[in-house]
């Protein structure tokens, strides 16, 4: 069955970096939440067909060769990596772990915009002191 | 059929035109009915961690994405753009940004003025207070004094903040000499002192739907005022058909209610306000003895003109971080400099609007956002870390001139519940929009390089920016060329006025809501005979 390559096949797409700290597919246990999401959507037919186009022996090839058959896959059928693409990542950026991740890599907070909401200062009316020299220069006409 | 009722007008649609002017109606003491093929729909998922995820799925501007109950099937083989709409109580008011420009005086005159499209039957001086009206209704937060629109009264409230990305941009229309102004939005930037719906605390997803009311759409603005004046709605009707008399008079609607069961309602006036595409797919649908062609379609203009706003998004990133996707990411600010014809400067008639958008959150940001996707595999995190939070964009909408070839029809194949063929859009991008969009890319490109950017990501055509459907049932004087009159009246179909952006008979080059809402307003005037506005009580101002 197809879907039996996914997990080896997230781990490709979203393999986790040590060194910036994020994690692997595998890490976060990808593979189920990516499934979940897709059957919530009627897609894992879809996602089965796409896997099913991938070289028979894929689960025993080298890293590099996996990655080969992927850009492959991706280039002969673009439309359905996509789909693949789209839960993969929807996934994964939804995961509270990866979120407390985000957070620490580039200070958005993980936890949901409400009920919280952010802070902004309030609008600088002197950012306009230059186009407030400008007169009008609205089109006008009869009526 | 489960039985025949009658009320004093049917309106079809509680979005942004219909709410208003089921709510105008009602507030003059007529007895109205409301058919909504939607429901009501609560904010979503903006509290929930997987906020995202819903953004790109049940809450996507795209019903064939959307795959929601209360859509109808649309046909896209024909089209490069993607139609982004919403069904329900507040129509796609539920799922836009708010984003609230009026149009220019010139918008009404380009036949007069530049040779192209079609002049309105009325102009701006028109729609002026009706705009006014319409401002007070939804809220709106801006500043007055912007030199490249006519002169308009102060605005209820201060302008939404500028994040750091749009700030950033502000700076360079400064040091290009270039026009930018604050957006006028339908967002409160401070909660309003004698109403429910609370200042905007500038979470990011507006298309989620907005927990504290600051984001405007008509199920909180309009509809609270028209269900207090007694106006009945009944969601979840899908409409099958208008009817009319022997001599072609309009006299009832059809619908399936929320039971499945056929109902018929007669009325002595029906108004539609199904937006630019639901409308004349009704009309085409709605075919008689009387009107073998569909209703109002005699001679073949039901449907034609479809006009968009074809948009090109410009995305510059930057070495450094500049700013976080948090404020209403469509109501930052805009620039007009390019907004009025001038055929010397960029080979096109007409002209355009560039409006600043803030980034994208994490997956949108992945997944694309206004760049491009970010690459799987190794590289993949690095890159995701080089471009969130990264963004800035720029927005270019230009004004789309009326082809009669670019139209809604009906795809008899696929039907709804109701039994009605789904719309099926056929539109080609006209030289001129590609021009004025070329031109566009080459100012906002200009503008990122002001501003900084490693690096500027073009997207020619934004697939998925089908947000307006205009012009496609026109007003006009003349029967031949137009489907309504002035009043929004349908030629030759008594009882029957059409009130939404169809009845455009040229787009502009901004977004439609205010303008398309005024017009409602100012249609439901001269419907009910008043020659003046009414004035409006307090309590009905919030």
């Amino acid at each position: 069955m197809s879907l039996d390559l996914l997990p080896t096949v997230l781990d490709r797409l979203l393999p986790g970096d040590d060194e910036l700290g994020w994690p692997s597919a595998s890490d976060i246990e990808l593979p189920r939440k990516a499934l979940k999401l897709a059957a919530e959507r009627d897609a894992t037919g879809a996602l089965e067909t796409l896997l099913a186009k991938l070289p028979g022996d894929f689960a025993t090839l080298e890293e590099a060769g996996q990655v080969a058959a992927l850009e492959a896959l991706e280039g002969a059928d673009p439309d359905g990596f996509a789909t693949l693409i789209l839960y993969a990542y929807g996934a994964y950026y939804t995961d509270a772990g990866v979120r407390c991740v985000v957070e620490a890599r580039t200070g958005y907070p993980a936890r949901p915009p409400q009920p919280k909401g952010y802070a902004l200062p309030p609008f600088d009316e002197s950012l306009l002191a230059t186009v407030r020299q400008r007169a009008p220069f609205w089109r006008k006409v009869e009526g | 059929m489960q039985g025949t009722q009658r009320t004093d007008v049917i309106v079809i649609g509680a979005g942004a035109s219909g709410a208003a002017v089921a709510w105008r109606f009602a507030e003059a003491g007529v007895d109205v009915t409301v058919l909504e093929r939607g429901g009501w729909t609560p904010p979503a998922a903006s509290q929930s961690a997987n906020w995202e995820w819903v953004l790109q799925t049940e809450r996507h501007p795209d019903p064939a994405i959307r795959k929601a109950a209360a859509d109808y099937p649309v046909t896209t083989d024909a089209t490069p753009i993607r139609p982004a709409l919403f069904c329900g109580v507040g129509g796609s008011t539920l799922r836009w940004g708010a984003h609230f420009p009026r149009f220019h005086p010139s918008d009404f005159r380009t036949r007069s003025l530049d040779g192209v499209g079609r002049d309105w039957p009325v102009g701006y001086d028109d729609l002026a207070p009706y705009y006014d009206l319409n401002d007070t209704i939804m809220g709106v937060s801006g500043l007055a004094g912007d030199p490249a629109n006519p002169p308009r009264t102060a605005r209820a409230m201060p302008p939404l903040p500028l994040c750091p990305a749009t700030t950033r941009l502000a700076g360079a229309f400064d040091r290009l000499g270039w026009h930018w102004w604050p957006s006028d939005s339908a967002i409160n930037s401070t909660a309003q002192p004698l109403g429910k719906r609370g200042a905007c605390n500038h979470c990011g997803p507006c298309g989620l739907g907005c927990p504290t009311g600051a984001r405007a759409s008509t199920d909180l603005t309009y509809w609270p005022l028209a269900l207090k004046k007694g106006v009945r709605l009944e969601t979840g009707a899908q409409v099958a058909a208008i009817e009319t008399d022997r001599d072609g008079r309009a006299i009832a609607v059809t619908y399936l209610d929320a039971d499945m069961a056929l109902q018929h309602l007669e009325a002595d006036l029906i108004i539609v306000a199904a937006n630019g595409m639901g409308t004349p797919r009704l009309l085409l649908a709605s075919r008689s003895m009387a009107h073998p062609e569909g209703i109002g379609n005699a001679r073949d203009q039901v449907g034609r003109h479809l006009m968009h706003h074809p948009t090109a998004i410009v995305t510059g990133l930057f070495d450094e971080p500049i700013g976080m996707p948090v404020g209403a990411f469509a109501c930052a600010l805009y620039s007009q400099e390019f907004y009025e014809s001038d055929v010397a400067d960029r080979d096109a008639v007409r002209g355009y609007q560039l409006q600043g958008l803030r980034g994208q959150g994490p997956l949108g940001t992945a997944l694309g956002g206004y760049a491009r996707r970010i690459p799987w595999g190794s590289r993949h995190h690095a890159a995701f870390e080089a471009n969130f939070g990264h963004g800035a964009s720029l927005t270019v909408t230009v004004e789309d001139l009326p082809d009669p070839d670019n139209r809604v029809s009906l795809d008899e194949r696929t039907v709804d519940a109701a039994s009605v063929p789904a719309a099926a859009l056929s539109y080609r991008l006209g030289t001129n929009e590609r021009r004025l969009l070329d031109h566009g890319i080459g100012r906002a490109r200009e503008v990122m390089d002001e501003a900084g950017a490693r690096d500027i990501v073009v997207t020619p055509l934004s697939r998925q920016a089908g947000f307006h459907f205009l012009g496609t049932c026109a007003m006009g004087e003349d029967p031949e060329t137009s489907v309504t009159d002035r009043y929004g009246r349908v030629h030759g179909v008594p009882g029957l006025a059409i009130v939404d952006g169809s009845t455009f008979p040229s787009s502009g080059g901004v977004n439609p809501t205010p303008t398309l809402q005024a017009n409602a307003l100012r249609i439901a005037d001269h419907l009910l005979g008043r020659i003046a506005l009414s004035p409006t009580t307090e309590d009905e101002t919030l």
